[in-house]
């Protein structure tokens, strides 16, 4: 129905508001998939265990993609392997961080 | 608008009062210095001890007890047991520190009330904890500090409160028998090993720094709690080879400590240097010199020595790792109250926007020289230089009194 990109896309929206880069930039969503009848299904993972906000971030995930037309429902799947670190970020989101 | 759990974000009227009764006791901390003279300048001097306690338990405890209502949950992994407790402990420990200081600068029978005050808000603060910490399945290196230090700080508040009844005449016993005890437990034991635990998580998660290793960190809180032990021991065993291997196993444990700090420093991901960051740089360094000279106080043996030492400790490395922490904690709890539901539905701030960037830099920059400024009056023993150290650290603190209400009313 969706495919990963498209995903990915809608999920782009949600900004991490203590680094301000969104979630796919900075490498924190693994997979995401969808079936014919509009279920989503999102693997992510987050920078750190003890994030305050990871409530947060997967509710924010979960509404991203059901603003999206027919989606009926998403299920979040929060993964800690493999473990995040800043290789999985986009290049432009490394240089930013790195010049501080 | 959808429901958030609290669990992991108590709210925020809940933690408010910790950061802004914290800051003014702060501010009335650096106005006692102006009253403080060259002849006061001896640790076991009436006015020092107040100005220690005015110090540590108005702004230092209430400020860490403000900021585990956040911080437990997100390093134990658990919600509170009880975060409504919180309500509870604020008002007592502000009482309470009031009449010890009152107790210590000229109304000796105010101590041990004020001493049972404060006592009962920590003790409220220690079983919440501990209840939290008994939800735990598996323990991990962080929960078990925060299980040592809040041992140590339950030990440590009946070491003070034993104390107080001595100080107040109430009942007779060895004071300074008890001091190193009492000292070691809450300030190395609770206050240290709680900086040391809580570093584990907050140094990586705001500097995104990853593949460094835990040993360093492990061995160092081993050393620290062991030292803690030998220290409390000497206070009942007067050997002097329980006592000096305490002190030096605490040198070589912060040592081990600071290694560490710099390792997830060479490894973090994010490069800025923040406030956050320059006051951390600020708070290290200060440990650092509080080392040397409780080092060099070994060879000489100079109490001015150790004064500066403790000096340093306390508003070098204590008072500015909890000021960068505000930076991140009130904006974050502020921004998860007032903001977060908006997200999605109109532009919210970023939560480095909260910060106000000059005024932040303007107090730690006033504050550092301030703090430089008085160490070395205390070596020269040189009253007018204390003051003039005091003038850049009030302006300091006004500020960040200025930036705690800033941040707190951010629309």
């Amino acid at each position: 129905m969706y495919s990963k990109e498209e995903l990915f896309l809608a999920i782009s929206t949600v900004i991490d508001p203590e680094v301000g880069f969104n979630l796919v930039e900075m490498g924190l969503i693994y997979d995401a998939s969808c079936d014919v009848d509009g279920n989503a299904y999102v693997k992510m993972t987050l920078s750190t265990k003890a994030c305050p906000m990871h409530q947060l971030i997967q509710q924010w995930v979960k509404e991203a993609v059901l603003k999206m037309a027919n989606i009926k429902g998403v299920e979040i799947d929060l993964v800690w392997e493999p473990e995040w670190n800043i290789t999985m970020a986009d290049e432009h989101v490394k240089q930013a961080l790195n010049r501080g | 608008m959808f429901s958030i759990s609290q669990d992991f974000a108590p709210p925020f009227k809940l933690i408010s009062p910790f950061f802004i009764l914290g800051s003014l006791f702060y501010l009335v901390s650096i106005i006692y210095i102006f009253f403080i003279s060259a002849e006061n300048l001896f640790i076991l001097d009436t006015k020092i001890i107040g100005f220690v306690h005015l110090f540590l338990l108005g702004f230092i405890m209430m400020t860490i007890f403000g900021a585990m209502a956040q911080l437990v949950p997100v390093v134990l992994e658990v919600g509170h047991f009880g975060v409504e407790l919180f309500y509870a402990i604020w008002p007592l420990l502000g009482i309470g520190t009031i009449m010890m200081v009152f107790g210590f600068v000229g109304y000796p029978m105010l101590l041990p009330f004020g001493g049972v005050v404060v006592l009962i808000s920590m003790m409220i603060f220690v079983m919440e904890i501990f209840l939290t910490i008994k939800k735990i399945k598996k323990f991990n290196l962080v929960m078990k500090s925060i299980l040592v230090s809040n041992t140590f700080l339950f030990f440590g508040v009946i070491f003070g409160l034993v104390m107080s009844l001595g100080y107040s005449g109430l009942i007779t016993i060895d004071i300074n028998m008890l001091l190193r005890g009492h000292l070691f437990l809450v300030i190395i034991g609770y206050i240290v090993i709680t900086v040391m635990g809580l570093s584990l998580v907050l140094l990586p998660m705001f500097g995104l720094s990853h593949g460094f290793s835990q040993k360093p960190l492990e061995r160092a809180m081993l050393m620290v709690s062991v030292a803690v032990l030998l220290v409390v021991a000497s206070s009942f065993y007067p050997l002097a080879i329980l006592e000096y291997s305490g002190y030096l196993l605490a040198i070589l444990g912060l040592s081990i400590y600071f290694y560490f700090i710099n390792s997830i420093y060479k490894t973090r991901a994010r490069k800025e240097i923040d406030i956050y960051a320059k006051s951390l740089m600020f708070s290290y360094f200060s440990l650092i010199a509080s080392l040397i000279l409780a080092i060099v106080y070994f060879f000489i043996g100079t109490e001015e020595i150790l004064l500066c030492s403790g000096w340093m400790m306390f508003f070098g490395f204590f008072a500015f790792a909890v000021t960068g922490h505000v930076y991140k904690i009130i904006p974050f709890l502020v921004w998860f109250e007032r903001f977060s539901p908006l997200v999605g539905k109109q532009r919210v701030p970023m939560l480095a926007d909260m910060v106000p960037k000059q005024s932040s830099s303007a107090q730690l920059l006033f504050s550092a020289v301030g703090v430089v400024i008085i160490a070395i009056a205390i070596l020269l023993q040189d009253e007018k230089l204390i003051k003039a150290g005091a003038s850049f650290l009030l302006i300091g603190v006004l500020a960040f009194v200025r930036n705690v209400f800033h941040m707190i009313n951010y629309k």
